[in-house]
């Protein structure tokens, strides 16, 4: 990458300071260099996303908004849409009502929003009441943000979605709001 | 060549595949804290361009055997409309924050934690995260000491 950088002349200015620099120490630091470069290329090949199938994520178990628990396991087969989200997180409400949008629009031909709320149980059911949310959406807390690593989200922020084909599959993982454009892209093909 | 292994490294914390590149919230939110003197403890963020703090989200402690924290005064932040919350107020940039201390805790080393929640203009938000520094406060009548910076634990190149 910037390696070939050491192999220009230097300023003249730049070369009175680094003129005491051991050849040894140059060769140390381009090997270092190289030494990230190579695990920043490892890490880039090692995201995980499409493609993967989804058994961990339906292996999921979590308590509704009403305390019940429920398995992830219950919607294989449907065009599945994990949302992770939490109400001090302000674009995963902003897109939410998107979402309820889409949940009334393709419901019937397959598609099932299911929300995990890392949030506290009554936070959480206080917003859904408030937007009239039409999908279920289960509480995790701040162990979900791990499941949503496994999942491919590095940085455990949110908003993190994940589509999940009618196969089992991962078809798509996102971290940050999911926009409508991308979504009809995205889902279109799947229903 | 310095520069070069800045860069570098700057690209290794973000996360391939977004743009802009999104940093992890201990880079985003930097925190380092040092003893303006015997009774007071300087607290400092300094938030990435592009990413801002809740006011309200933000708490300092001292760890448990430490010395009692006096009640601390926030700067404003900037105001903003939340369609939930109501009105909030963000930081961005850096915000420095004075925490007394209760006197006859010279000489201690305090383990002092900040608690944040922050998100990122390009619509994502972290959860709540805490980040802590040991502070030594000095004797009596002494000056500041060093700035401390929190150093995370945060997930490394090699694992």
């Amino acid at each position: 990458m910037n390696e070939t950088d050491s192999e220009r002349p230097l300023p003249p200015k730049a070369s009175n300071g680094l003129g005491k620099v051991p050849r040894w120490l140059i060769v140390a630091l381009v090997g270092l260099l190289a030494l990230i470069a190579g695990a920043y290329a490892a890490r880039t090949t090692l995201a995980p996303s499409a493609g993967k199938d989804a058994t961990a994520l339906f292996a999921v178990t979590l308590p509704d908004l009403d305390g019940r628990e429920q398995k992830l396991e219950q919607w294989r087969g449907k065009v599945l849409v994990v949302n992770f989200w939490a109400t001090w997180c302000a674009p995963c409400r902003e897109e939410m009502p998107q979402f309820i949008r889409s949940q009334a629009e393709l419901g019937a031909k397959g598609l099932q929003f299911v929300g995990i709320a890392v949030d506290q149980a009554d936070k959480a059911k206080q917003f859904a009441k408030e937007i009239n949310l039409n999908y279920p959406t289960l509480v995790g807390g701040m162990d979900s943000l791990k499941l949503s690593s496994a999942l491919g989200n590095d940085l455990m922020a949110l908003p993190f979605t994940v589509v999940v084909g009618r196969d089992g599959n991962i078809v798509h993982t996102q971290l940050g709001p999911l926009k409508q454009a991308q979504f009809d892209a995205i889902v279109g093909k799947l229903i | 060549m310095l520069l070069a292994l800045t860069t570098l490294a700057a690209a290794a914390g973000g996360v391939p595949g977004l743009e802009p590149r999104l940093l992890p919230p201990d880079q985003a939110f930097r925190f380092s804290a040092r003893a303006l003197d015997a009774k007071t403890i300087e607290a400092r963020f300094d938030v990435a361009d592009g990413y801002y703090l809740y006011r309200d989200k933000l708490r300092f402690s001292a760890a448990a055997g430490g010395p009692a924290l006096g009640a601390v005064t926030l700067p404003p932040g900037k105001r903003k409309k939340d369609q939930f919350f109501g009105d909030v107020e963000t930081y961005r940039g850096s915000v420095v924050v004075k925490v007394p201390v209760a006197e006859g805790s010279t000489g201690q080393a305090v383990l002092f934690t900040a608690d944040s929640q922050g998100c990122a203009d390009a619509g994502i938000c972290y959860p709540p995260n805490s980040q802590q520094v040991r502070v030594a406060l000095p004797p009596p009548g002494g000056g500041p000491g060093p700035v401390v910076e929190a150093t995370p634990a945060r997930k490394g190149l090699f694992n």
